[in-house]
C-alpha cells in the first residue's frame, strides 16, 4: 500500500468520528423539539445544531479527501507528491476541528465584534467556523490540491477521471473564501453565501464524488475506463447545465430581482431528469452483474446512493421547488426533511461505499460479506427514511397552518410548532434518530471488524503462498 | 393558493416524479429479465405519471409552470430507453477497447 | 457512434458549463445592483426614520413593502452615517450571537424560532411585549425583549439570554426595521397585518 492510503485510511477513521458526533448532537438538537427547555442556558439548540451541520460538512468533506488519497496513486501508479505535508496537515486539520468544537461548546458566542468573528463564531450558517480555523481549513485545501496536481505532473499522465477532478478543486478551494467576508446587507450577505453553499453542495461536490464513484466503479466492479469516463462527462454535462442556474431556487425570497423565479424554478424542474438517467445506470449495473461482487457492502451502498440521490434529491426537491409552492415551504421542516434526504442519498451513501471499498484492500480480504453489514445497511436507512418521513408530516402541518393560514407571525409560529401533527412528527423524529444512531454502532463494529477474519479456504492460501494466515 | 390547495399541489408533484422513477426502474426490470409483464407495469407507470400531469394542470399553478410539467412529462419518456441503449453500445464498445 | 466518444461528451460538459457560468455572471451583476442599500429591491439604511408596512398590491399580485411617513426609531432621526453604523453593529450582532442557528432570515437559517424577515412588523409586540415590558414603543419594547429574553417569556420554547447589551439591542432592532422594507417577492405570505400607528 501506498502512504498516500494510509493516510486515506486516518482520513476516513476521522470521518466517521465527526460522522459520530454529528449523531450525538443531531439527537441532542432534535430533544429540544420534544422537550422545550432541554440544556437551555448550558448548551442551547443554536449551539448542538450547529455542531451537527458543521460536523456533517467537515465528515463529508475528509471523506472526500480520503477517497482521493486512496485513489490517487492507484490511478497515477506512484506515490502522491508531498505526502509527508499532507500527513502534517491531516493532523492540523484535526486539531483545529477539534478546537473549533470544543470554543463552540464552551465559549458558545461573543459581544459583537470582529474579533468574535476571527476567534468565537462566524454565525453563518454551515461556515460559522471562525476566521483563524477556515483560514486553516483552506490551507488544508489548498496542500490537497498540490499533491493531487504535483503527483499528476510527476506522473506525466493526465486521465479524464483526473482532469474533471483538478479542474473541480478550482471551485473547491475558491469558492470556500466566500466564508471569510462580514456583508451588512443581509442580501448581499446570502447572495454570495448560497454561492458557497449551493455551488459547492450542487456542483463542485456533486463532481468531486462524480469522480470518486467513477474511480471506485472501476475497482468494484471492473468496469472500463472509457464507459465510466463517458458517463462522468455526461454526469458533469448535465449536473452543471442544471445546477449552476438551479442555485436560483436560493434566489427566490432574499430580495434579488423576481426573474430569479423562473430562472430557479425552470432549472430545478430539470434536476430530476440527469437523476433519473442515474437510477437506470445503477439498475443496468446491478443487472449485469447479477449482484455479484466480492465486496457486497459497497456495492451495495453504490445503490443507496443511486436510489437515495434520485428519491432525496429529485423527489422531495421537485415537490417544494416550484415558487408558488416554495412560498409556503421555504423555511419549515419541509426544507429539513429534503435536506436529509438529499444529503444522505448524494453524499453519505457513496463515502460510505469508498470505505468499504478501501478496507477490503488495505485487509486484502478476498470477500467482504457478513451479517453485520446488513444490520447496519437496513438500520441506517430505516432510520433515515423514518426521519424524513416524519419531518415531512412536520413539515405539512407547519406550511399549512403557520405558513398558509397563519401568515408566519411569532403567534403563527406557536400555532403550527403545537399542531398535533407537527407534534407527533417531531417526536417520530427523535425515534427514527434513535434507529440510525443504532445502525452508526453496528456500522462501526463493522468498520473495525469485517475482512480481518479470513475464511478457512484464504487462510489456506494465504499459508501456501508464505503469508500469514 | 389555498392551504388545501398547496398541500394537494406539491403532493402531485412529487408522485409525478416518483411516477417517473417507478417507470424508469420498470423499464429497466423489462429489459433486464425480457418480461413482458414487467413492461407492461412501466407503461402503467408512465401513464399514470400522464394521469397526475393532467390533473395538475387543473391546479392553481401558473400557466407556464404547467407548460413546463408537460414538456418535463414528454422528456421523461426516453430517458430509459436512450440510456439503457447508450450503456449497452458503451459497454460493447468498452470491451473491444479494453 | 458519436455517443460513445467521450470526447463528445467532454466537449458538452465543458460548453454546457461555460454557456451556465456566463449567464450567471451577467445576472449577478445585475442582482447586485438590485440588492445593493438603496437599489431597487433593497432600501437605504435611512429607511428606518420611516413607517413600514406590508400590504397586498393587486398589481403584481403578492405582498410588498411600503414606505409611509417618518416614524422615527428611538426617539430619533438617523443621519445616513449613523443608520451605516448601526446597521454594521446589527449585522454583527446577528453572527456573534449565532442567531441563524435558532432563527431564519428571508427563510434561512435554522427552523427552531420564528423567521425575523418582516419581525419588525410583527403585531405580538404591540399585543403581548409592549404590555408586559411596559414599553411605550415597541422598538423599546423589543430592546428590553432581547436584553432579558428570559424575564419575558412567550411559550414554554424560550430565547436563551444572550447577554445583548443596550447600544447590541437598539442596533438589532434598527436591522430587523430595515429588513422587513426589503422587496422579498412577496415571502412570507400575507404576513401579520398591521398597521403601524404608534
Amino acid at each position: 500500500m501506498f502512504r498516500s492510503q494510509h493516510l486515506a485510511l486516518k482520513y476516513f477513521a476521522a470521518a466517521m468520528t465527526l460522522f459520530g458526533i454529528m449523531i450525538v448532537a443531531g439527537l441532542l438538537a432534535s430533544t429540544n423539539y420534544v422537550h422545550d427547555g432541554f440544556l437551555l442556558g448550558k448548551l442551547d439548540f443554536s449551539v448542538t445544531k450547529m455542531l451537527h451541520i458543521d460536523t456533517m460538512i467537515i465528515w463529508l468533506l475528509m471523506g472526500f479527501i480520503g477517497s482521493v488519497y486512496w485513489f490517487v496513486p492507484i490511478e497515477l501508479e506512484r506515490e502522491a507528491v508531498g505526502i509527508r505535508l499532507a500527513e502534517v496537515m491531516f493532523w492540523i486539520f484535526c486539531v483545529v476541528v477539534a478546537v473549533v468544537a470544543a470554543v463552540f461548546i464552551f465559549v458558545q458566542y461573543g459581544p459583537a465584534t470582529e474579533m468574535s468573528l476571527w476567534f468565537i463564531n462566524q454565525g453563518r450558517k454551515y461556515v460559522e467556523a471562525p476566521r483563524w480555523a477556515a483560514i486553516g481549513i483552506t490551507l488544508v485545501v489548498l496542500v490537497f490540491i498540490f499533491n493531487v496536481v504535483g503527483t499528476a505532473i510527476k506522473a506525466k499522465r493526465v486521465t479524464g477521471i483526473m482532469g474533471v477532478l483538478m479542474v473541480d478543486l478550482i471551485p473547491l478551494f475558491g469558492l470556500y473564501l466566500i466564508a471569510f467576508p462580514s456583508i451588512t446587507n443581509m442580501s448581499e450577505d446570502q447572495y454570495w453565501w448560497w454561492w458557497l453553499v449551493h455551488l459547492w453542495v450542487e456542483a463542485t461536490w456533486e463532481i468531486l464524488i462524480g469522480c470518486i464513484m467513477a474511480l471506485a466503479l472501476m475497482q468494484l466492479l471492473g468496469t472500463s475506463r472509457r464507459i465510466v469516463e463517458t458517463w462522468l462527462y455526461i454526469e458533469v454535462a448535465l449536473v452543471l447545465g442544471t445546477g449552476i442556474l438551479g442555485l436560483g431556487h436560493h434566489y427566490f425570497w432574499i430580495g434579488t430581482p423576481s426573474y430569479w423565479l423562473g430562472i430557479g424554478g425552470f432549472f430545478s424542474a430539470l434536476e430530476p431528469l440527469p437523476l433519473l438517467g442515474m437510477v437506470v445506470h445503477a439498475v443496468y449495473d446491478a443487472g449485469a452483474h447479477r449482484m455479484k461482487t466480492t465486496n457486497k457492502p459497497a456495492f451495495f451502498w453504490v445503490m443507496a446512493e443511486a436510489f437515495g440521490n434520485f428519491i432525496g434529491g429529485g423527489v422531495f426537491g421537485f415537490m417544494m421547488t416550484l415558487p408558488q409552492i416554495n412560498l409556503f415551504t421555504h423555511g419549515t421542516q419541509w426544507t429539513v426533511s429534503h435536506g436529509h434526504f438529499a444529503f444522505w442519498g448524494a453524499y453519505s451513501c457513496g463515502v460510505l461505499a469508498v470505505i468499504y471499498l478501501a478496507l477490503q484492500k488495505s485487509r486484502a480480504a478476498q470477500q467482504l460479506d457478513g451479517a453485520a453489514w446488513k444490520w447496519s445497511f437496513a438500520l441506517l436507512n430505516i432510520g433515515m427514511l423514518g426521519m424524513v418521513g416524519a419531518l415531512l408530516v412536520s413539515g405539512i402541518a407547519q406550511a399549512f397552518y403557520e405558513r398558509a393560514m397563519g401568515g408566519s407571525t411569532l403567534q403563527a409560529f406557536i400555532e403550527g410548532q403545537t399542531n398535533v401533527w407537527f407534534v407527533q412528527g417531531i417526536v417520530m423524529r427523535l425515534v427514527f434518530g434513535f434507529v440510525f444512531a443504532a445502525g452508526y454502532v453496528v456500522l462501526m463494529y463493522d468498520l473495525l471488524t469485517i475482512g480481518k477474519k479470513r475464511t478457512a479456504a484464504e487462510g489456506l492460501r494465504a499459508r501456501a503462498a508464505g503469508g500469514p494466515a | 393558493m389555498t392551504a388545501a390547495q398547496m398541500l394537494g399541489t406539491s403532493l402531485l408533484l412529487a408522485i409525478f416524479v416518483l411516477l417517473a422513477g417507478c417507470y424508469g426502474v420498470l423499464y429497466c426490470l423489462a429489459r433486464l429479465r425480457a418480461s413482458r409483464r414487467f413492461g407492461r407495469a412501466a407503461a402503467t407507470a408512465y401513464v399514470l405519471q400522464g394521469l397526475c400531469a393532467a390533473l395538475l394542470a387543473f391546479s392553481p399553478l401558473d400557466f407556464w409552470w404547467k407548460v413546463l410539467l408537460l414538456g418535463s412529462f414528454v422528456a421523461y419518456l426516453p430517458i430509459p430507453p436512450l440510456t439503457w441503449r447508450l450503456l449497452e453500445n458503451l459497454h460493447e464498445s468498452g470491451e473491444q477497447h479494453s | 457512434m458519436y455517443a460513445e466518444d467521450p470526447a463528445f461528451w467532454r466537449a458538452g460538459a465543458i460548453s454546457s458549463t461555460l454557456v451556465m457560468l456566463v449567464v450567471l455572471a451577467f445576472l449577478t451583476v445585475d442582482s447586485i445592483a438590485t440588492i445593493r442599500p438603496g437599489g431597487a429591491n433593497v432600501p437605504a439604511y435611512t429607511v428606518i426614520n420611516k413607517e413600514i408596512r406590508y400590504e397586498f398590491d393587486r398589481e403584481s399580485n403578492r405582498y410588498r413593502p411600503v414606505i409611509g411617513e417618518d416614524q422615527p426609531l428611538f426617539g430619533r432621526v438617523y443621519s445616513a452615517e449613523q443608520a451605516e453604523k448601526a446597521m454594521r453593529l446589527g449585522k454583527l450582532v446577528i453572527q456573534s450571537r449565532n442567531c441563524m442557528n435558532c432563527h431564519t432570515f428571508f427563510g434561512n437559517g435554522a427552523y427552531y424560532a420564528p423567521d425575523l424577515t418582516k419581525a419588525w412588523l410583527d403585531p405580538a409586540w404591540q399585543q403581548m411585549w409592549m404590555p408586559m415590558t411596559q414599553a411605550a414603543t415597541r422598538e423599546e419594547a423589543i430592546a428590553i425583549f432581547l436584553m432579558h429574553p428570559e424575564k419575558f417569556p412567550t411559550w414554554s420554547r424560550q430565547m436563551p439570554n444572550l447577554k445583548i447589551t443596550r447600544e447590541e439591542a437598539e442596533a438589532l432592532v434598527a436591522y430587523l426595521k430595515w429588513m422587513s422594507a426589503v422587496e422579498t417577492n412577496g415571502f412570507p405570505i400575507h404576513f401579520g397585518h398591521i398597521q403601524t400607528n404608534q
